[in-house]
Formats: C-alpha cells, sequence, structure tokens
C-alpha cells in the first residue's frame, strides 16, 4: 500500500476522498428528489439513479486504473476483492436482463391502461365503455398482482394459456388471458431476491490498515452496485422477488455511505408494506396507477346509466391522472430499458478491462522464455 | 314513446304545411316570407332526422340480435364456416356505422348511442376471442429442418385465413378497438414466438451458467445457439414481419411495424443475451476458433436485421445486434493476440529430446491451418492492423492475411530459436530448426495456407531449413571428413602408418561417437531424412572408400572397424531416434548390430 513518492500519494488520497465525496453528493441528491418528474422511485428517478451509477462506475475506473501500474490492483488486497467485485458484475448483468424483461411487462400494462384511457376518456359513459374499461383494468390489475410467479404465469384464476376457455365466470372480467404478461423468461429456478443476497454476502467493509487504500473504493463500488440493482429489483416487475432482503449491513460510521443508507431505509420500509400483497414493484407511477386502476374498476362494477354528473367529474380525474401516468410511462420506459442496456454494457466493459489488466500483472510475474 | 314520437312527427307536417301556407301568401313581407321558409327547411331537417333514427333503430336491432346470439353461444363463428362469420362481420358493420351515424347526427339520442356502443363492444370483445381463436388454431408449426431451403417463403399462419384476419382488423379498426386487436395479436404472436424456442430447443441460462459451463458442453449449446441464429433471423423473422404487415399492412405503416417490433424485441434482446455471455468468456486461444465460427455468422445476418429492424421501432434491436458483432470483432482479434503472445512467451526450459519437431510447431501450424478457413473473416478484423513485414515478403500480390501469418510465424521462428540454444551441441541446434522450419513448410504448402504464405515466403523457408542441414553437415561431419583428408605431402608417405593408424582410430572414435549421439536424434520426416542421411552419405562413404582405398596398403586390417557398406548402413541409423552404439568386439556382434540396425 505504499506509494512509490509522497506527491503520487497525495494525489491518491485526493482522488479517493473526492471519490467519497462525490458518492456521497450523488446519492444524497437522490434523496432529495421528491418533485416530478423526478419524484422518489418514479420512472424519472429511477433513470436519475442509474446515471449516477455510470457517473460512479467512471469515477471507480479512473480511480483505480489510470496512471496506475497493474501490480498495484493485481496485489493483496486487491487480488482477491477484485476479481470478487467482477464476480459481482456477472451476477448483476442477471438482474439487469430480468429487470429489462420486467420493464417489457410494465409496457404491456401501459397498453392496457390506453384502453382505458380510450374507453373512459368521453364525454358520453356508457355501458359499452364501461364495460370495454372494466375488461381492461381486470387484465391490468391482475397483471400487475401477478408478475412475480415465474414470468406471470399463475395456476387458474384469471389467467390461462388455453385461449377461448370458457367457464361460468363474468365473461368481461375472465378474457384476461389474451393480456397476460411474457413466459420464458429468466432461467427456471432463478431468483432475483436470491441474486440480490448472493451479491451482498461477503460485502464487508475493509477494516484497519486496509480501510485507506484502494480496498476502499472497491467496497464503495462494490456497495453502489448491489443497493442499485437492490432498488431496480424493488421497483420494477422481476422474476421472483419473494424474500427480497430488506437489511443491508451498511456500515454506518463511513460518510459516503450515509445517503445510500437513508434511501435504502426508505425503500425498505416501502417494500415490507407491499410485500404481502403481491406487487408490482415500487414504481411510482405503478403504485398510483393501481390505485387508479382500482378505483376505475369499483366505478365500473357499480356503474348504471346514466352516471351521476358529479361522479363523471370524479371519473374524469382519475382518467386524466392515469393519462399523465401512461405520458409518463411512453417517455420514459424505453429511454430507462435503453439505460439498463447501458448499464450491462458498460460493467462489462468494466470487467473485461480489470480482467485484461489483472492478466498484464500475472505475466510480468512470469519470467521471459 | 313511440307515440309521442309520432305524435311530434304529426305536429311537424302541420307546422311545415302551414309555413308554406303562410309563405306563399301575399301578405307576408318578404324578410318574413325568408324566416318562414327558414324555418321550414329547419323542420325538414328534423324530420329526416327523425325518420334517420327510426332506421338506425332498426337496423342496430337486427345487428343486436346476431351479434347477441352469438355471444350466448359457447362456439366460435369462425368454426362454423365463411357464412357464419360475413354474417357477423355484417352486423358488426352496422353497429359500426349506425354509432357513427348517431355521432354525426345533430339530435343526440343518448340511450340509442349507448345501446349501440354497448352492443358493439360485445361485438369487439368476441371478435377478440375469435382473433386469439384462429391465430392460435391455424398456427403453423415449422420444423428447423424445412427452413433450410424455404427462407422467406414460410407462412407462419395458415394463409387461407388471412383475409378472414384482415377483415377482422378492419372492422376493430373502423370501430376505434385497434388498441385491443394489436395487443391480442402481439401477445398471440409473441407466444408462438417463444415456442419456438422450443423446437429450437435453446434453454434459458443465466449468465452465470454459461461463464460457467465447460468446453464440449459450451461448444454444443454455442452451435445450436449459431443454428438458432440463422433461422430466427433469415426466415422466422422475415415471415413473421410479413405476416404483420398482410394483416395490418392496409393502415398506416407504423401500426404493422409497430406491432413487429413489440412481438420480436423482447425475443430477439433473449436470443443475443446467450451471445452476449459466450462474448464474455474467457480469451485463450483455443476459443479463438469459437468466436471467429460466432463472428462470421452475425457477420452475414447483419445485413438481415439491417433490413428487418430498418424502422425506427427497431433501432434498439439493431443496435443492439450490432454492438454484438462488435464484441465478437473484439474478441477475436484480442485472442488472435494472445494467441501471438504465446507463441512468442512460450517457456524453454527442458531441450526438446531429439532435436525433432516440436509441439508448439505443430500447435501453431495446426491452429493458423485452421485459421486460414476463415479469411473472410479474419480480413475484416485485422485489415488495419498488418504488421509491417520485416522479411520483404511483402509484394502486392500478397494475400491480405499474409502479413499477419508471417508475423506469426516469425515470432514461431524467434521462439525456436530461443529452444534451440538449449542445446550444448551446435550440431544439434541446427537439426532441430531444420527440422521445425521443414514442418513449416510442408505446413504452409498445403492447401489454404499457401495462397496466405506466397512463394517468396515458401522459397525462403526452404533456403533456411537447407541452410541449416548444411550447417549441421559442417559442424559435425567437417571434422570427420578433414581427419579422412591427405595433405598433398604425405600422398607418398609411407612413415605416415602411424599417422594412418591414428586417422583411422580418431576416425573410428569420432564416427562412433557421432553414431551414439546421433542415432538418439531425430527427423520425423522420412523424405528429409533420407536427403540429410544421402547427403552425408555420399561426402562420408565416398571419402572414406578413397582414405581406404588410397591406403589399402598401408592400413592393417585390424585399424578398419568399417567397410564403407558399414558406413553407408551406419548412416541409415541416423536420425531415427532410437540411440545406438557401435561395440567394436567381435565381428559376429557387428554382424549382430548389422542386422539389428537394418
Amino acid at each position: 500500500m505504499s506509494m512509490s513518492m509522497d506527491g503520487s500519494h497525495d494525489t491518491e488520497c485526493e482522488e479517493m476522498e473526492l471519490f467519497q465525496r462525490h458518492v456521497a453528493e450523488r446519492f444524497a441528491e437522490l434523496l432529495s428528489c421528491t418533485d416530478e418528474p423526478e419524484a422518489f422511485m418514479s420512472i424519472g428517478w429511477l433513470r436519475k439513479l442509474l446515471d449516477e451509477f455510470l457517473c460512479c462506475e467512471a469515477e471507480f475506473k479512473a480511480v483505480l486504473l489510470m496512471g496506475r501500474d497493474p501490480f498495484q490492483i493485481a496485489k493483496p488486497p486487491l487480488d482477491k476483492l477484485l476479481p470478487e467485485l467482477l464476480d459481482r458484475i456477472i451476477k448483476s448483468l442477471d438482474v439487469c436482463n430480468a429487470v429489462s424483461l420486467g420493464i417489457d411487462s410494465l409496457r404491456n400494462i401501459q397498453r392496457l391502461a390506453e384502453i382505458v384511457l380510450s374507453a373512459l376518456d368521453q364525454t358520453l359513459i356508457g355501458d359499452g365503455q364501461v364495460r370495454r374499461a372494466k375488461k381492461a383494468l381486470s387484465a391490468l390489475l391482475s397483471a400487475m398482482l401477478h408478475e412475480d410467479k415465474d414470468g406471470g404465469i399463475t395456476k387458474g384464476t384469471e389467467r390461462s394459456r388455453s385461449f377461448g376457455r370458457r367457464g361460468n365466470k363474468d365473461k368481461d372480467r375472465s378474457a384476461a388471458a389474451p393480456f397476460r404478461s411474457l413466459s420464458w423468461t429468466m432461467p427456471k429456478n432463478w431468483s432475483a431476491a436470491k441474486q440480490i443476497h448472493a451479491m451482498s454476502s461477503n460485502l464487508a467493509a475493509p477494516r484497519g490498515n486496509e480501510s485507506s487504500g484502494l480496498a476502499l473504493p472497491v467496497f464503495i463500488m462494490n456497495t453502489v452496485l448491489v443497493f442499485v440493482l437492490w432498488t431496480l429489483v424493488a421497483a420494477l416487475p422481476c422474476q421472483e422477488r419473494n424474500g427480497l432482503g430488506t437489511h443491508f449491513q451498511m456500515p454506518r460510521n463511513l460518510s459516503w455511505a450515509q445517503p445510500i443508507t437513508a434511501l435504502q431505509e426508505r425503500i425498505s420500509e416501502e417494500w415490507k408494506k407491499k410485500e404481502k400483497k403481491g406487487t408490482v414493484g415500487l414504481l411510482e407511477e405503478m403504485q398510483k396507477m393501481e390505485k387508479i386502476a382500482q378505483w376505475l374498476l369499483d366505478f365500473a362494477d357499480s356503474f348504471q346509466f346514466p352516471a351521476e354528473a358529479d361522479k363523471l367529474e370524479e371519473v374524469k380525474a382519475q382518467v386524466e391522472e392515469l393519462a399523465d401516468i401512461c405520458r409518463k410511462m411512453e417517455e420514459g420506459l424505453e429511454p430507462l430499458q435503453l439505460q439498463i442496456r447501458e448499464v450491462f454494457h458498460r460493467v462489462v466493459r468494466t470487467r473485461t478491462e480489470f480482467l485484461h489488466v489483472l492478466d498484464q500483472a500475472a505475466k510480468l510475474n512470469i519470467p521471459a522464455s | 314513446m313511440d307515440d309521442h314520437k309520432s305524435e311530434d312527427q304529426h305536429l311537424v307536417a302541420a307546422a311545415q304545411h302551414i309555413l308554406k301556407a303562410l309563405a306563399a301568401s301575399k301578405a307576408v313581407s318578404d324578410d318574413l316570407r325568408k324566416t318562414l321558409l327558414d324555418f321550414d327547411i329547419h323542420l325538414s331537417a328534423m324530420s329526416i332526422v327523425e325518420r334517420s333514427i327510426k332506421q338506425l333503430e332498426r337496423k342496430i336491432k337486427f345487428a343486436e340480435g346476431k351479434i347477441m346470439t352469438w355471444k350466448a353461444k359457447n362456439s366460435m363463428i369462425w368454426d362454423c364456416g365463411s357464412k357464419e362469420s360475413s354474417e357477423y362481420l355484417e352486423a358488426v358493420s352496422e353497429i359500426q356505422a349506425a354509432v357513427h351515424n348517431l355521432q354525426s347526427l345533430n339530435e343526440h339520442d343518448k340511450e340509442l348511442l349507448g345501446r349501440a356502443n354497448g352492443i358493439l363492444q360485445v361485438a369487439m370483445a368476441k371478435l377478440e376471442e375469435e382473433l386469439v381463436h384462429i391465430l392460435v388454431k391455424h398456427k403453423q408449426y415449422l420444423e428447423p429442418e424445412s427452413f433450410a431451403n424455404e427462407a422467406g417463403s414460410v407462412d407462419l399462419v395458415n394463409p387461407a385465413l388471412i383475409p378472414d384476419l384482415k377483415s377482422i382488423a378492419n372492422v376493430m379498426f373502423g370501430s376505434k378497438y385497434h388498441q385491443e386487436f394489436c395487443q391480442t395479436f402481439i401477445s398471440s404472436r409473441r407466444d408462438a414466438l417463444d415456442e419456438f424456442f422450443v423446437v429450437l430447443e435453446i434453454e434459458r441460462f443465466s449468465n452465470e451458467n454459461v461463464m460457467k459451463m465447460e468446453g464440449n458442453c459450451l461448444n454444443r449449446e454455442i452451435k445450436k445457439w449459431i443454428r438458432a441464429v440463422k433461422i430466427v433471423f433469415q426466415v422466422y423473422l422475415v415471415a413473421e414481419k410479413r405476416l404483420c404487415k398482410q394483416i395490418l399492412g392496409d393502415f398506416n405503416d407504423s401500426v404493422y411495424q409497430f406491432c413487429f417490433a413489440e412481438i420480436t424485441l423482447s425475443f430477439v434482446l433473449k436470443l443475443l443475451n446467450f451471445g452476449e455471455a459466450v462474448a464474455m468468456g474467457n480469451r485463450s486461444p483455443e476459443k479463438l476458433f469459437c468466436f471467429l465460427d460466432i463472428y462470421e455468422v452475425l457477420e452475414n445476418l447483419a445485413v438481415y436485421v439491417d433490413i428487418l429492424f430498418f424502422e425506427e421501432f427497431g433501432s434498439f434491436v439493431r443496435d443492439e445486434f450490432h454492438k454484438l458483432l462488435n464484441k465478437f470483432g473484439e474478441a477475436s482479434k484480442f485472442t488472435f493476440l494472445a494467441f501471438k503472445n504465446a507463441i512468442a512467451n512460450d517457456p524453454s526450459k527442458a531441450r526438446f529430446p531429439g532435436g525433432g519437431v516440436h509441439h508448439l510447431t505443430k500447435y501453431v501450424m495446426n491452429f493458423i491451418k485452421t485459421l486460414a478457413e476463415y479469411g473472410e473473416a479474419l480480413n475484416l478484423l485485422l485489415a488495419d492492423e498488418t504488421p509491417a513485414d520485416p522479411e520483404g515478403n511483402d509484394d502486392d500480390d500478397s494475400h491480405p492475411l499474409a502479413g499477419e501469418f508471417w508475423s506469426v510465424a516469425a515470432t514461431l521462428e524467434s521462439n525456436l530459436i530461443s529452444k534451440s540454444k538449449l542445446y550444448k551441441d551446435v550440431a544439434l541446434q541446427h537439426v532441430f530448426m531444420m527440422n521445425n522450419i521443414h514442418y513449416m513448410v510442408q505446413k504452409a504448402k498445403s492447401s489454404e495456407l499457401s495462397l496466405v504464405f506466397g512463394d517468396r515466403w515458401l522459397r525462403r523457408h526452404v533456403a533456411k531449413f537447407r541452410d541449416n542441414a548444411r550447417s549441421y553437415e559442417r559442424v559435425t561431419w567437417g571434422p570427420i571428413l578433414s581427419i579422412l583428408k591427405q595433405e598433398n605431402a604425405e600422398l607418398n608417405c609411407t612413415s605416415s602408418k602411424e599417422n594412418l593408424k591414428k586417422k583411422c582410430k580418431d576416425f573410428n572414435a569420432s564416427f562412433s561417437e557421432t553414431y551414439r549421439s546421433q542415432t538418439g536424434w531425430y527427423i520425423p520426416d522420412t523424405e528429409l531424412r533420407e536427403d540429410v542421411q544421402i547427403s552425408i552419405s555420399q561426402k562420408v562413404a565416398h571419402a572414406y572408400r578413397q582414405f581406404t582405398g588410397r591406403y589399402s596398403s598401408t592400413i592393417d586390417e585390424k585399424w578398419k572397424k568399417h567397410t564403407v557398406d558399414d558406413i553407408e548402413n551406419y548412416v541409415l541409423d541416423l536420425f531415427v531416434g532410437s540411440p545406438k552404439s557401435l561395440h567394436y568386439f567381435s565381428s559376429s556382434a557387428q554382424i549382430l548390430k548389422r542386422d539389428k540396425s537394418v
């Protein structure tokens, strides 16, 4: 850990200080986001989260690689810590893919909501429009609640693979079959919760004299990586989130970690509240949509033509809000998906670069033939 | 209600009558007349509306009957023949038209409109079910084998049903239920696509799984994946897009393009993800062929992908595909470099026994022989990076890969020279180099490689190994030959008997020593071995014959251990790789030896 010259040591310390500070600042900003369009856990907020992650990642790479002798990152404790990080990166790729598929589900939900809008965004609301809306609403709510089970296929009840299935059920509600979510998602026994758990285990803060060396930025990067992915899993539909951990062993005394810890606590709270019901995720737009959809479904169930004027006013208000959410999704989901893909590619590249450097270091140890 | 209406109608008719009469009266002013006539027109319009509404009501009632009957049934309309389905569609069109007309009339009969909309919704829901039913029932499963020759002409849905699907689309779009149509269509087609994964026997793997896969297993999966990727982009998706266009082509282009993108996006990404995982694998030289295989395939498919996904909707897929292609390009380049470095850094620790062809030489030459098969792909990848050729083999007719391959050969040679220095015996160093360069030349002469290496390189390297052969001869046999050489002054000198005795002794010792060590040396190539042996034989046997012949009177038989024939035979034992020694005991032992050595 001793550096060659005092000058470079100072620069390095400075770099690491800056890195810590930037991390703290970035996540503090995320913590304080409350307004639209970046309300906490909204699409906009998640995009910001990913932006910040990419910035952290870039800075991390700079701190560890720029102008540095390969030897320095190949010797203890990095000789063990770096491969662990690279391993976490591989695990994180699966999470990225799972979450990306989750966004597909959201898009599906968006389309259903848009049908509801077409049905109810009218001056004259009659039985036809209401039944149309009801059909889409049932499918929508169904899609929201059943996301987690192995790609959304549930046994029995409203959803079935056999199309055109008949029964004695209320036909308007039951024809959700064509709108079910995607199958063939992640490998059969893959679980986002387990994956996150695996990534967060063994994540221990460096102690003693290791805590001022390169082990620290590695630890920070690990923490940020796990946190960001955990947040994505909590926010977006994703295969098998049951048992998603809500408690992380976060270092309390480190200043850079405080905003992250605060965010994590806030998200955990929310998660615990919703987990029991089975949930589409904590995404703000989905939470709002669920409420609106439920309200509108109740309205539809009790609808008698003609509806009262003030009821219609309420419907209009709900529909407007729903339209607003759909707009946000239309504008934000694809960019979000692109960003997640960008994260995927970036961490792969980072991994390759680190492997390359470690390889160089290993070669330098072999005497030339 | 009806009574009320007909009362109204009577009133209106009466009013119009009065109006007309008044207007015709001379007692009315021009202005008033105009007003009265306007009023009359107004009232006329009203009655037209009244009559229209009555008409519409009848139509709605008729269509309602049809539609509600089907709602109650459990069966599918389209299973019951084209008469039923066209009648149903007609009924829906009537309702559609009724709704449209009611909306455009100034008089909004809210109840009637509501009723019409209600019926329309029932019809739309039914049509959705019918749509799903048709798409599932008439889905065509296709075996991958049949794809090989039918690129582009595959039908994913029974073509006979296309007109029906189009009719349903038209009706649903016309009723502004296009969203339901698209959602249902997209969902159904997605399922079909997912099923195709099963047909292709592609399993889902997590990145972790793939990274952990070992050799054979991984190769198997890659093979399956390559096959899948080819079929998917060249045949299946082309057919899918065509299907979308057939059914939805009547509407704005963006409709079928949108549907196609929604159907395929997720599927393609999942397919590409396996490739991403493979590209992340370790980059040992053995992986080079795998990477190149995939690179070649993706490179060839790029044009299909660009065409399939050229619209805005498909840009994400297109980008991801090209990113993956580039990754394999990078991986290939990197692995090729790793290969070259592995050659350069191959450790030279132990002497290679016998001076034969080193494993490294075989490995490298066989490696690049296989590599030459990827000529095109390599060419694309390495085009900008051809190293300058220090040996000046370059010329304008050179194969594009020549530079790279010469470079590899040069690296190999360099490493071999290091290895040769491990031998203490300089002669063996030469034999070693001769063997290895000869091997390189033999391999380089083979089909693909000869085109790459070119004549000049071949000639140069033939000269090299011959050089080494000559150097070997000089080092080993030079001294021995000089023993047998006579200086002119001693030609006729009989007192050189001691001299001769010594010469014989020296010769025997040297020859024996050489025999002992060099029978253990190895020249694997029989032709080369023979050439070397013949060359030695000619010189040595000749010199020996000359020597023994010239001094036959002086030389004691005891001093001569060998005849000329012996020498020639012994030479044949050299470089065979089984060490022998000459024992100068009884002549019977020699005979035995001779027999064994043949």
